[in-house]
């Protein structure tokens, strides 16, 4: 017995260190559940019922053996499983804005994740990169405002303003093999030809090896052939009202909300997710429920607020190791099993 | 032939050999010379082109030394002191520079001597001479008064009295021709014999660290360039080690083979002696300037000075070799940025107390800023309102103008609003926020700008914007105007 566990050790490690080494490979580990305990959800965010078998297929590749603090954790445990782990530190990742108008939103999804990023790194600056036609069209860095809300001091704040995408993307490749700075941002409109897949290659290959992360905010922009591992399309979200002593005060604007969908990930199936940003803790909650109706307790909480109705049981499809709620927006597929049983 | 105005008159400035071999002159009527030969071509004189070709021409001559100076519309003073050797002495350099010139195109006359006067007096009246110090005398005592550099008409009135060489006026008694004629001819005269100091107080600051070198072949591809740049800095890595100081500012000079100079500068944030570091900002700059280099026939000297130097202060690097310095790597960075795209290319924000929003942060370029302070994290101070207000994460440069029809009170935020030709429908809104304009720096005659009033605005999709309106209903004829301002998160 012991034999045999110790040669199926063996020929885990040496799989994991020939996927390291393949990068991509789709990871086909035959490991029971108990042993492989991130593995739990990858079924939760595959969601839908008929393609189920080849669940482990789709979704192991080769993240699975990266180390857990590769990632950046945003704190949303649905998120952060659908993306197995979180957002790649040592990485370039996309995040889409759909219209100019949205410029906000996406800047500040942006931020937030700079945010939990420099809690890592406290001392380290953030660059920010931008042409001049998106600061012109979307509004200047302003630095009061981002520390307010997310707690990034004036020192720790460098803005480049490139009169022209070649140079703005010569910038974020000099600024992407930096170790000295915290995270690049690197902001441009439109789907340029310039920024196609070779560039996003570059950029990506120099995050990786310096090990920080590029966040590449593309404003009113289309989905493109990219290196990036991970997109991420941002829009805001009606924010709750503010809470007070007395109860949400009706008629005011709470904390920033977003409604971030997964464009493209190797390890997620696309999800949407509505969060809110707690600019006094600087970490994000999520909002399961309608925003006017239930107000998000404050502070920490593991449970989300109970929805209205009565609760009705019938049995989850499919198994959930860790025995996590099944997500919200993928309710309708649920659904079709509900009403047969 | 040159003309210029000179009281109401149009006159010769300057004539070419075939004019003068007509016995037109300079000076002489425009009109006059006409009447002489009607065939004359006649162009009007440019000083300021005369005035850019000469400033050329003292670029170039700092190849022969850093101290150039110019001298009226029509001369250079170069102070060779110290450097004659380097070009084979007195005689070798003179003749070197009149053989350029000479290829170059101009017709030059030289003088070399100890004092400015005397070699301006050498170079106007004689024509390539030497003057060894001690000689100034003989040599100007026959020259006529013109050769003192003194006015016309100091000159005018001691000709006037039968003093008609500079001999003539060393030879009379200092006191009465002081009180006479003024201090400036004995001033004048005491300078070009070296009795006094004269300072060529030169065209350029002279740098104080400075390595070149003079090429046999031209180069011409800007990969040579930059390795030469790196030559160039090892050598001057060893002399500003010496120092003890590091270069603020660089400057590179390419001497092109026929004349023209190129001043390449390039500044950084912090000290710096590594010529790897040099040549990497050096490539940036060449890499921005190439289509402004015009490489011609060649460079045949190529200078890297420093400009401005400051105390280098040693770091010890850890035992691993290699010192934990992250501002030193963002000051190169931003260094290299700066060369490349502008000063203005990396910017920092600067938080100024004022409580208008467009004034309270402003972004200054990376080497202007405050060098950063050590993690601001112990707050001391209390924070100034428990509540601080809402700022928006983006401001537009300049409020962008939007069209409001109708709100739902007179002071109260709009229900619906256009801007940028798409309409937007108001779903919340907080507000107002009053921000009136700073009077204590409103100038006497200026007119007081209109109170603000901010709101902040959710459009029925959720985004979040930062309104204000300027002026208040009623409070004058003008109706108020709305504007957007900046954009939440």
């Amino acid at each position: 017995m012991a034999m045999t566990a110790v040669a199926r050790e063996t020929v885990f490690a040496l799989r994991r260190q020939i996927a390291k080494i393949e990068g991509t490979l789709p990871e086909r580990l035959a490991a029971p559940a108990g042993t492989r305990p991130d593995a739990r959800a990858d079924t939760d965010a595959s969601g839908i019922a008929p393609e189920r078998t080849p669940e482990i297929t789709i979704l192991r590749r080769g993240v699975a053996v990266a180390s857990p603090d590769a990632f950046l954790r945003t704190g949303v445990e649905r998120l952060d499983t659908a993306l197995s782990g979180g957002l790649p530190k040592a990485a370039l990742s996309e995040i889409h804005g759909l219209e100019t108008r949205d410029a906000g939103a996406v800047a500040g999804f942006a931020l937030s994740l700079t945010s939990l990023i420099l809690r890592q790194e406290p001392h380290l600056p953030v660059l920010w990169i931008g042409t001049s036609e998106i600061f012109r069209e979307a509004g200047f860095p302003y630095a009061r405002g981002l520390h307010g809300l997310f707690g990034i001091e004036p020192e720790q704040l460098l803005f480049s303003e490139a009169p022209k995408l070649v140079d703005a993307l010569w910038i974020a490749e000099e600024a992407a093999r930096m170790t000295a700075l915290a995270a690049v941002i690197l902001e441009i409109r439109g789907c340029p030809q310039r920024l196609d897949l070779t560039a996003t290659r570059r950029l990506h290959a120099r995050a990786q090896n310096a090990g920080r992360p590029v966040l590449l905010l593309r404003q009113a922009g289309e989905a493109e052939p990219t290196a990036a591992p991970v997109r991420l399309i941002v829009s805001a979200a009606p924010s709750a009202s503010r809470d007070t002593i007395a109860g949400p005060l009706a008629g005011s604007i709470g904390r920033p909300a977003f409604t971030v969908s997964i464009g493209k990930s190797r390890t997620a199936l696309p999800g949407q997710f509505t969060l809110e940003w707690n600019p006094n803790e600087h970490a994000f909650e999520e909002r399961t429920e309608n925003p006017v109706a239930v107000v998000p307790a404050s502070g920490r909480r593991t449970h989300p607020a109970p929805a209205s109705g009565a609760v009705l049981a019938f049995p989850t499809v499919g198994s959930f190791a860790a025995g996590d709620q099944p997500s919200r927006p993928q309710r309708p597929a649920h659904i079709s099993p509900r009403r047969a049983g | 032939m040159i003309s210029h105005r000179d009281r109401n008159a149009q006159r010769i400035s300057a004539l070419d050999e075939r004019a003068e071999v007509l016995r037109l002159k300079r000076g002489m009527g425009i009109a006059d010379a006409r009447a002489m030969h009607p065939s004359i071509d006649i162009v009007e004189a440019d000083p300021e082109a005369d005035r850019r070709l000469l400033e050329g021409l003292a670029d170039w001559c700092d190849r022969y030394t850093p101290l150039v100076a110019l001298d009226g519309a029509d001369g250079l003073f170069l102070d060779v002191t110290g450097c004659t050797h380097l070009f084979g002495g007195e005689r070798t350099m003179l003749d070197e520079i009149l053989t350029r010139f000479f290829h170059q195109g101009f017709d030059v006359r030289a003088g070399l001597a100890a004092t400015p006067g005397a070699a301006w007096a050498a170079a106007r009246f004689c024509g390539d001479r030497i003057v060894a110090g001690g000689e100034e005398e003989a040599l100007l005592a026959p020259l006529p008064l013109a050769a003192l550099r003194i006015e016309p008409e100091i000159r005018a009135s001691l000709e006037s009295v039968g003093l008609r060489t500079a001999g003539a006026v060393m030879a009379a008694p200092r006191a009465p021709l002081a009180r006479r004629f003024g201090a400036t001819l004995l001033l004048r005269l005491d300078q070009a014999l070296g009795r006094l100091d004269e300072a060529v107080s030169p065209r350029l600051p002279v740098a104080p660290l400075s390595v070149e070198r003079h090429l046999s072949e031209p180069i011409m591809l800007t990969a040579d360039i930059e390795r030469l740049v790196s030559l160039l800095a090892r050598a001057l890595k060893s002399d500003l080690e010496r120092r003890g100081e590091g270069a603020r500012m660089l400057a590179l000079l390419l001497f092109r083979v026929d004349g023209a100079v190129s001043r390449i500068a390039v500044g950084t944030s912090r000290p710096l002696r590594e010529p790897v570091l040099i040549q990497k900002l050096f490539h940036e700059r060449l890499a921005a300037l190439e289509q402004d280099i015009d490489a011609g026939y060649g460079f045949d000297l190529v200078r890297l000075s420093v400009l401005s130097a400051a105390a280098f202060d040693m770091q010890q690097a850890d035992l691993a070799g290699e010192a934990e310095d992250s501002d030193a790597d963002i000051a190169l960075f931003a260094d290299r940025i700066r060369a490349r795209l502008g000063e203005a290319a990396v910017l920092r924000p600067v938080v100024v107390e004022s409580h208008l929003p467009e004034r309270a942060v402003t972004t200054v370029p990376f080497s202007e800023a405050p060098q950063r302070r050590a993690p601001p994290r112990q707050r001391n101070t209390p924070p100034a309102t428990v509540f601080p207000p809402e700022r928006p994460i983006r401001l537009f440069r300049s409020p962008e103008p939007i069209e409001v029809p109708a709100t739902e009170m007179p002071e109260g935020p709009p229900m619906n609003f256009r801007w940028r030709r798409a309409l937007y429908r108001v779903a919340r809104a907080e507000g107002p926020e009053r921000i009136a304009p700073e009077w204590w720096r409103r100038q006497p005659g200026e007119e007081e700008a209109p109170t603000r009033d901010y709101f902040r605005i959710e459009d029925s999709d959720g985004r979040r914007y930062w309104l204000y309106r300027q002026g208040l209903y009623g409070a004058s004829e003008v109706p108020p105007r709305w504007f957007m301002h900046g954009v939440f998160a």
